[in-house]
């Protein structure tokens, strides 16, 4: 066999292999990006149509009437607003303690520093279903159930962000603290001025984290809340069955409609996310 | 006005400065006076305590025992910014999202100084150090050279009583380094402030530094200009630290007004008998013709050349190493026999733990 040959059948190999490659991502792909083709293909479709055989794939002409019902005759406005309202407000309290937190058990010597990390790090092997008897007895005991702060408060005390922080915050060199400490700056300027905005790709991951979340959060808020006026989105959706039946073209226009928050969150988010990580790596 | 304007006193006084780390001691009582304008390098070897004690005086960290006065003023209890002095650092420490500019006035902008008098002092900084071209820059847009002429701007907008610079030049590569050194000289000299210098490089130390302060394990071994360390080093440790290749050190003893070792030569009757060590730099070592009666008979093992020096390390009949610096001319040939003068006017001597005998004190 020639050079040419040989090199020609190791072109074919490799093009066999890089086909069965994009075959098996192709097949993931569908697996994933399916169910939400369905769901928003029923959420196009009157209830009938839905159910109807052979299925369209295409919802050619779409019906509207499930998301004018869902905005009209359900509390869908409230409830993502209510959403919006706790994950916003959890993420920006708990982005500014969690960093705090941080930058205290990095950087700042103080008498069981350890032991309070060592704590912390035990507690988030808790699982919450543990947690949630004494947590409803606590907050109810405050006199907080059925209030925003009852949503509000709790997720604050999870420890996961302060551990992301304090090890974001470790990796930042000691002299450049000593450097704003010869420069003048108080303990929290430092925090402040100098390490806060060094660890802006950090706190962008832990805003996600907290605000996807907050957003998806069911069982506290179903047991922590019980009028209609505090619904979030998930319990809201879960209890269209018990308000309406089983409509599943609203159900179908729910579910696409509280993805288009979050994603838009994710998307701006992680846009300026991977802009400045990628930039630290090349200049690396 | 800082009260410094008026103070005439020693610009930094360290008495028995102390360090501990719970049962280590990394700092054993060091005492050191520095005078106005003086220009001193803290030298030695990794883990001798010498950034540990810039750092004290900085105020970076707490002082164990003792007393730190910076102008004449107790600074012991006074926090890092109110002890009126700068800090270079190793790793230049410059804020990376934020400009040339904003690193260098960040210090003025701290301390309320009006925006335009920060703009101006930047600006006066940054020709000093040919920066202009980079002021919109961000650290990480510069190169090293660059980042740490930034870091140096930065210290001295603040127009610091006091200049603390730790290994600011060992992250450069050895052409710039050299360069960089001569600058910091330059700039020492047109700056005229009292600077306290932290270096592992001896050849800096010498270079730069008005005085030396060796240290090794905490504790100072010897304080002195370039010269005196060079010529009258105070211990064994501080004869094979300063000086490339080190003093030749020769274990024996006294007896006669003879040193008799691994071999034997006549030292100065003021000499006291005993254990000793003798020590003589290389470029003392006189090679004369093989056979030279009042000589010892060596011979050459290795021939380094390096330029305008050779050095040779040589060994004698009775097996003891020698090396000398001669001119980089020099004919000498590996396997040569050669034999060896060490003149007693060249010679130190220390005792028995190591210290320096009082006889040259007196020569």
């Amino acid at each position: 066999m020639t050079a040419e040959q040989h090199a020609r059948i190791r072109v074919r190999q490799r093009r066999r292999r890089e086909f069965g490659r994009h075959l098996v991502l192709g097949l993931i792909a569908f697996i994933l990006v399916a169910p939400f083709y369905y769901v928003l293909l029923a959420s196009l479709k009157d209830s009938t149509e839905i159910f109807s055989y052979p299925p369209k794939l295409l919802p050619i002409p779409p019906y509207f009437g499930n998301y004018r019902d869902l905005l009209w005759n359900t509390g869908f406005l409230r409830w993502m607003f209510n959403t919006l309202f706790v994950a916003t407000s959890v993420t920006v309290l708990k982005v500014f303690l969690d960093s705090m937190a941080g930058y205290a058990l990095a950087k700042i010597e103080f008498t069981g520093r350890r032991l309070v990390f060592l704590l912390m790090v035990i507690l988030l092997m808790v699982p919450i279903g543990a947690l949630i008897v004494p947590l409803w007895s606590m907050v109810s005991g405050l006199g907080l159930i059925n209030t925003y702060w009852a949503l509000i408060l709790p997720p604050l005390a999870n420890p996961l962000g302060a551990i992301l922080m304090r090890q974001f915050i470790l990796g930042l060199p000691r002299d450049l603290e000593n450097a704003a400490r010869l420069d003048g700056l108080s303990e929290f300027a430092i925090y402040w001025r100098i390490v806060l905005p060094l660890i802006k790709p950090g706190l962008v991951v832990l805003a996600v984290i907290i605000f996807t979340d907050q957003f998806m959060s069911f069982t506290w808020p179903l047991i922590a809340t019980t009028s209609d006026e505090l619904q979030v989105l998930t319990v809201g959706i879960a209890a269209l069955r018990a308000h309406g039946g089983a409509n599943y073209g609203v159900w179908s226009a729910s579910a696409v409609m509280s993805l288009v928050p979050i994603g838009v969150f994710f998307f701006v988010l992680q846009r300026q996310f991977l802009a400045r990580s990628l930039a630290g790596a090349l200049k690396q | 006005m800082t009260p410094t304007d008026t103070y005439s006193g020693p610009a930094i006084e360290l008495i028995e400065v102390a360090k501990h780390y719970g049962k280590v001691t990394v700092l054993d009582r060091v005492d050191l006076t520095v005078a106005p304008g003086e220009f001193i390098a803290l030298l030695g070897p990794s883990g001798c305590g010498k950034s540990t004690l810039l750092k004290l005086i900085a105020g970076l960290d707490e002082l164990s025992h003792g007393e730190i006065h910076i102008a004449g003023r107790l600074a012991n209890y006074l926090k890092p910014a109110e002890r009126d002095v700068a800090m270079v650092f190793q790793n230049y420490a410059l804020y990376p999202h934020m400009t040339v500019r904003e690193n260098m006035g960040f210090p003025l902008k701290m301390s309320g100084i009006a925006r335009d008098i920060v703009t101006a002092k930047v600006d006066e900084a940054a020709s000093l150090l040919q920066l202009n071209a980079q002021l919109d820059r961000f650290p990480d847009e510069l190169s090293g050279g660059q980042r740490q002429r930034v870091a140096l701007g930065r210290a001295i907008v603040r127009e610091p009583y006091v200049f603390l610079m730790d290994e600011p030049l060992s992250n450069l590569d050895a052409l710039l380094r050299v360069e960089m050194r001569a600058e910091l000289v330059r700039l020492h000299k047109r700056v005229g402030r009292t600077t306290i210098y932290v270096t592992h490089d001896q050849v800096e130390a010498m270079t730069m530094a008005n005085r030396i302060v060796l240290m090794k394990g905490g504790v100072v071994q010897q304080v002195g200009t370039p010269a005196e360390i060079y010529a009258t080093p105070a211990n064994t440790f501080v004869a094979t630290f300063v000086g490339s290749p080190p003093m030749n050190l020769f274990k024996g003893h006294i007896g006669g007004a003879q040193f008799h070792g691994s071999f034997d030569i006549p030292v100065p009757a003021r000499v006291t008998s005993g254990d000793v060590t003798l020590g003589i730099r290389p470029e003392h070592v006189e090679i004369v013709e093989a056979g030279d009666k009042e000589g010892l008979a060596a011979t050459i093992d290795v021939v380094e050349r390096v330029g305008p020096d050779a050095y040779l390390r040589m060994t004698t009949q009775a097996g003891a190493t020698v090396t000398a610096r001669v001119d980089g001319a020099s004919r000498a040939r590996e396997g040569e026999r050669v034999a060896l003068r060490l003149p007693p006017a060249r010679l130190s001597f220390f005792d028995a733990a190591g210290n320096r005998m009082s006889i040259d004190k007196e020569g």
